[in-house]
């Protein structure tokens, strides 16, 4: 069936469709129409999962981490202050190696108060042993989140799974969707495992203290299962060709135009589009530039961003910041290949960037390729922004 | 029947620690078939290191905050897998009445269908015994070198004014008290809520052999109140009747003195700690089933 809807709605229909059985609830700008689509098909009875309305974005993890635990599918959504708030319990779901998928619809993190998109907080995230992947359409919203529960239910990764997505430029964006019948996703998506479940029937204990050396090889088998993953997730996306007419999915992260490039662009999420059209004319003039958009941040598919040490230069673009050294992106891309690399970090706050942006910011940044310094990060603001003077808290009337 | 499932050898707790007591008492009352979730505290290392556990339980342990939710989560989960299973939430007074308050309440406001049980220890003990919001007037801590000032928050009103179906306190000096509260609790859909008292030897600073002593003196002062709420009203447990009346009450006195954390205690002070036991019984003859 296909059906125009917003990333959120596609999100509300891959978690009726994956049968979960628990969602853990709290609201927060721009996440909020993806709970308010599952309340409402709860309240219409075409879900009949319990739909827990907590008291914080902690007790929504918490809600949901436990319902994981007792052996029942589980889901939430969140961002920005969210996912902050969240955080503790973040790591708590991949230290207990629970199955859950999460929703990140992003934005700006305070102070100061801002509700518009920026990546810091999905990427804050970076470190805490969770499959992460990001999205960058509403179709791409559904598939992954429906494949998050398979990916993240797989007995060879068993970790929690967080799915990215723009917040209002993607979160509210309305396109096609095809979603594929009740009957093809069992099909897909078979019954919950997981590694345990806490029940009297086998009484285990969870979670008390592991001496040093234990913990350690506990955190390092979650570093390997988060490896492992890359090949489980290439396994499932080519699998899911049989319920979804898309074919995109037997690759980590997606190439564009990149056959015959000279130049790479990297950078994920939503403004890829905007990128592209952008390649597109320049291409048109003869520039030979090309565009890999990161689709899991974890795992990590070395080898496929390693591809880039074919190309003169490159170029990645974060929307988001590791304040003091740049764009996480930028510095993941940096730490794999042994080219010279660009940073650029814009579209924070919500920053919006055109075509002409990416022009520009390309178009400078193959002069300085070719003169050799195309290295370092550049902080970019749009074209009609004039003059750039740094604002400082008590900047205020 | 009087089985002891819930603890096994191997325990890393402190000579006459009262949480290992609590949890023994709460396995005779609620026998096999419940999970538990354990939440920081003392409890989440006195069970011994991983991969061994000395909780005979089924439990998760989780983060300071998490446990009312988690519990939400959990007993959500049994149900639709038709598992009969009684869920308790371990928390010490610290977990209760500060860090995890809001996810208390919510949980209450929910009226998730889970026990909470408080082992209230009135301090922080398992960082070294700082003061919580459990800690009484007058008490010296790590924290509060000069005694705490200011009562010790009213967890068991405050949940009764969330309007959830039960509410009772405990001390671990009277077993069958605790157990039969326990019990009663397992028959009540919806949030339970029971808070133990639990004296700390390390904390309260008395000697180790007295735990029991300790917990008794608590009660027969009326410091501690055993009661439930049921219905909408106030139920006093019978070791705790003589306490409505001031006369009855044995003095105050007998149990400051038999602790070190109210050594620098002065007259003043036990002054105030007397008016908030007057308070504390005047509020609960308000509430009194007749
Ligand atoms: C978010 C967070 N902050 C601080 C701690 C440190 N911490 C662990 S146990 C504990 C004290 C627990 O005291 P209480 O709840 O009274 O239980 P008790 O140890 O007395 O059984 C503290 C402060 C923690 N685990 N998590
Ligand atoms: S400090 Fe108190 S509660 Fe903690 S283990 Fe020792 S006796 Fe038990």
């Amino acid at each position: 069936m296909r059906k125009v809807m917003s990333a959120n709605e596609a999100v509300a229909n891959a978690v009726k469709l994956a049968r979960v059985g628990v969602v853990g609830i709290y609201p927060i700008t721009p996440q909020t129409t993806v709970i308010e689509k599952l309340a409402e098909m709860k309240a219409e009875g075409e879900i009949d999962a319990d739909i827990v309305r907590v008291e914080s974005e902690h007790a929504a993890m918490g809600v949901t981490l436990g319902a994981g635990a007792a052996g029942v599918r589980s889901f939430t959504a969140t961002g920005s202050q969210g996912l902050l708030y969240m955080h503790e319990m973040v790591w708590w779901a991949s230290g207990s190696r629970v199955p859950l998928v999460m929703m990140v619809g992003t934005r700006a993190v305070g102070a100061p108060w801002n509700i518009w998109n920026e990546n810091t907080d999905f990427m804050s995230e970076r470190d805490s042993g969770w499959i992460m992947a990001f999205a960058s359409n509403p179709q791409e919203a559904f598939d992954l989140v429906l494949q998050g529960f398979r990916i993240s239910e797989d007995e060879r990764v068993f970790l929690p799974m967080m799915v990215g997505m723009d917040g209002f430029i993607l979160t509210h964006m309305k396109t096609n969707v095809y979603l594929p019948s009740q009957e093809e996703v069992d099909a897909f998506l078979p019954p919950r495992r997981q590694p345990y479940v806490i029940d009297p029937e086998a009484p285990i204990g969870m979670g008390n203290i592991f001496p040093p050396v234990e913990y350690m090889k506990l955190r390092h088998s979650i570093h390997s299962a988060i490896q492992s993953a890359e090949s489980v997730i290439k396994e499932i996306g080519k699998d899911y060709e049989k319920i979804s007419p898309f074919n995109n999915y037997r690759t980590l992260n997606v190439k564009y135009r990149m056959e015959d490039a000279d130049y790479a662009l990297v950078l994920m999420g939503a403004w890829a589009g905007d990128a592209m059209e952008a390649i597109d004319e320049l291409r048109e003039k003869g520039i030979n530039i090309g565009m890999l958009r990161i689709r899991y941040l974890r795992p990590w598919a070395e080898s496929e961003i390693k591809e880039l040490e074919n190309v003169k230069g490159i170029l990645v673009m974060d929307r988001a910041t590791s304040l003091g050294r740049g764009g996480p992106l930028y510095l993941e891309v940096k730490a794999t290949v042994r080219n010279q690399v660009k940073g650029v970090v814009t579209g924070l706050g919500g920053v919006l960037l055109n075509k002409e942006d990416f022009k520009r910011i390309i178009l400078k940044f193959l002069k300085e390729a070719k003169e050799e310094r195309s290295d370092g990060v550049e902080w970019y603001y749009p074209a009609e922004v004039e003059k750039v003077e740094l604002r400082n808290p008590k900047d205020v009337e | 029947m009087l089985n002891d499932t819930s603890l096994m050898s191997g325990t890393s707790a402190c000579p006459g620690c009262p949480e290992n007591i609590a949890m023994r008492m709460l396995s005779m009352a609620l026998g096999k078939d419940v999970a538990l979730v354990v939440i920081a505290g003392c409890s989440s290392v006195t069970q011994g290191l991983a991969p061994k556990n000395a909780y005979g339980y089924a439990s998760l342990n989780i983060a300071f905050a998490a446990g009312p939710p988690a519990a939400s989560g959990m007993w959500r989960a049994y149900k639709r897998r038709n598992r009969d299973v009684t869920v308790v939430v371990w928390a010490g007074d610290g977990g209760t009445s500060d860090i995890g308050f809001a996810s208390l309440s919510g949980a209450a406001e929910r009226n998730e269908d889970f026990i909470y049980l408080c082992v209230d220890n009135e301090a922080y003990m398992n960082t070294g015994g700082h003061r919580s919001g459990s800690t009484p007037h007058g008490a010296l801590t790590p924290t509060t070198p000069e005694g705490k000032s200011g009562n010790k928050k009213e967890i068991p009103f405050i949940m009764i004014d969330h309007n959830i179906p039960y509410v009772a306190t405990a001390s671990v000096g009277y077993p069958h008290d605790f157990i039969d509260k326990v019990r009663e609790a397992k028959t009540i859909r919806g949030f339970k809520y029971v808070h133990v008292l639990t004296p700390d030897p390390y904390g309260w600073l008395f000697d180790p052999s007295r735990t029991a002593e300790v917990a008794k003196l608590a009660v027969q002062t009326c410091y501690w109140p055993l009661f439930k709420w049921k219905d909408g009203r106030i139920e006093v447990s019978p070791e705790s009747l003589h306490c409505l009346k001031k006369e009855t009450r044995r003095p105050l006195k007998d149990f400051l003195s038999i602790q070190g954390r109210f050594k620098k205690i002065d007259e003043k002070g036990i002054e105030d700690l007397e008016r908030y036991i007057d308070e504390l019984w005047e509020r609960i003859s308000l509430n009194l089933k007749r």
